[in-house]
């Protein structure tokens, strides 16, 4: 493609098939205590 | 749902729903604002009404009238030609599922509604108490809005007694020895530290345990006790001296810095750099915060993170919405800075600015948010049961305590039914995949329910996950 470059090529529909296990860090435990972001957290299925 | 933005020379466009990114040229970024529905005030004339019926398909975006409609709004700028061709592009993304993407997740939203949640993190707050005065503290120099108490060993028993009983067959439990400041009641911590180990292996249970401290207490026994048990050490500091001592004085009056930093300096090499964040607090007084966060860097620091702090509007230190411009652009500036350090091979983390593009956690914890009240709880020091840590000492929200469980139910069913569709301000925004519907104890402090957003803290979550993802752009070059 010329006009795009795209970043990632695994979106995150996929991970619908999976469901959620659960086994992940909760939010808030781990650098923050005051604000909610999960989107830097890692899955626990892909380590 | 779209998202574009330009950034730092980068033209940005995000597909919310499938979480893919991209990044265009100009021709194509305008192609993409002219198919977008309008709503936003750039959006084309004449493109009004196409996201009408079941929204920008594929289908739609190869009807003849699409690309003549675009040819007219961009007439002047580009060729027919390079439109085409860009629209082209447009299409292929469409049809691989990489933009305009349709949202199918809210019909999953009942099943989030009434997920059977385990409770599988516990913030322990070990001691209401604290050897510093902290201006901004929640806690009001660790007493919580009550009395200064320390957690005895027994009721920190049954706290993990009831986590382990609570987590179904979650295997990976977290506790955080949280305050006040745990240091000021650090043999109760260690004797629990072994009790969690000891029942771990009974129950086939994991513990993570992490210490939040401001490392006033901190010598070289508690080191290495840390280092062998603890899986996170968070290290409060606010950045230069001047601003870290304003805010995080002994009770005195004296600063902190200077006892502090070569503690956490050390701490953090005897861990290899890693597992720990210097976490600070930025307030109206130093909306310069980037100079802090670079502070840090120049310390030595690895893994960091600076947070607004969140106060009534009439603080004096609270950040106002007159404030936001400057804010934005602290975090461009510093984005740009963490870009030239990694090139130069000097990067370091910022924990705000991380994102997972390639993985990152599923959707079911995307929609779902922070688990306060359902999977995360915190503990006084005499046993009540607290939906999180900024909860604590608010009456309304006691859910229960360490002997008798849960005895109010109902509070962890209205924190289960809070998710990103629920809120309507969510819903829209494009953050809402990164952030998972925000804080819901500042939601609960600005607007008096959970069921809302702090709009304030919105904003610069959206800027910093633009320039997260704009970071990825530059360094993926
Ligand atoms: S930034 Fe605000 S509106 Fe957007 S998802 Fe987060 S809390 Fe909701
Ligand atoms: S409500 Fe706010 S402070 Fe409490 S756990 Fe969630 S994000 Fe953290």
């Amino acid at each position: 493609m010329k006009h795009v470059k795209t970043l990632n090529t695994h979106t995150m529909n996929n991970s619908l098939k999976k469901g959620g296990c659960g086994e992940c860090q909760t939010s808030c435990q781990s650098a923050c205590k005051t604000s909610c972001t999960v989107g830097n957290q890692t899955c626990e299925q892909k380590k | 749902m779209i998202h574009q933005y330009q950034n730092n020379g980068y033209n940005i466009v995000m597909d919310v729903v499938s979480g893919a990114v991209h990044v265009v040229d100009q021709v194509c970024y305008d192609v993409i604002a002219g198919i977008c529905k309008s709503d936003e005030a750039d959006g084309f004339e004449a493109c009004k009404g196409l996201q009408e019926g079941p929204g920008i398909t594929a289908e739609t975006l190869k009807e003849p009238e699409t690309f003549q409609k675009l040819a007219a709004e961009l007439n002047g700028r580009y060729s027919e030609e390079e439109i085409g061709e860009a629209l082209r592009d447009v299409i292929e993304l469409t049809e691989a599922g990489q933009l305009f993407t349709e949202d199918t997740y809210e019909c999953l939203i009942d099943e989030v509604k009434k997920r059977k949640t385990v409770v599988k993190a516990l913030c322990l707050h070990i001691a209401h108490d604290c050897n510093l005065a902290c201006r901004y503290c929640f806690a009001e120099e660790g007493e919580y809005h009550g009395r200064r108490a320390l957690m005895s060993y027994e009721v920190g028993k049954k706290a993990l007694d009831f986590l382990i009983a609570s987590s179904g067959g979650r295997h990976n439990l977290e506790v955080d020895f949280f305050g006040g400041e745990p240091l000021m009641n650090w043999q109760v911590v260690k004797d629990l530290v072994a009790y969690g180990r000891e029942q771990e292996k009974i129950h086939d249970k994991h513990f993570r345990f992490t210490l939040t401290t401001n490392g006033v207490l901190l010598n070289d026994e508690v080191q290495a006790f840390v280092n062998r048990e603890m899986d996170n050490v968070v290290l409060s500091l606010d950045g230069r001296r001047e601003v870290n001592d304003r805010m995080r004085p002994f009770r005195n009056g004296a600063g902190s810095y200077d006892l502090i930093v070569p503690k956490f300096q050390r701490l953090a090499d005897s861990r290899g750099q890693e597992r720990y964040y210097v976490r600070g607090t930025f307030t109206r007084e130093n909306l310069d915060f980037a100079e802090d966060i670079l502070h840090f860097a120049d310390l030595g620091f690895k893994q960091m993170s600076i947070e607004p702090v969140v106060g009534d509007e009439d603080d004096p230190y609270a950040i106002r919405v007159s404030d936001l411009p400057a804010i934005m652009e602290e975090y461009d500036k510093l984005a740009k800075v963490m870009i030239e350090r990694e090139k130069e091979g000097k990067g370091f983390n910022f924990f705000h600015f991380m994102i997972d593009l390639d993985g990152g956690p599923c959707v079911a914890k995307r929609l779902s948010g922070c688990g306060s009240g359902t999977e995360y709880l915190a503990v006084t020091p005499w046993g009540d049961l607290y939906p999180c840590h900024q909860f604590v000492g608010q009456e309304e929200f006691l859910m229960g305590n360490v002997d008798e469980g849960i005895v109010r139910p109902e509070i962890a069913d209205d924190f289960r039914s809070c998710n990103v569709y629920s809120k309507e301000k969510c819903r829209d925004c494009f953050a809402k995949f990164y952030c998972s519907g925000g804080c819901m104890a500042n939601a609960y402090h600005f607007h008096g329910t959970i069921h809302d957003t702090y709009e304030i803290g919105c904003e610069m979550q959206r800027k910093r996950v633009e320039c997260a993802i704009m970071i990825k752009a530059a360094l993926a070059e």
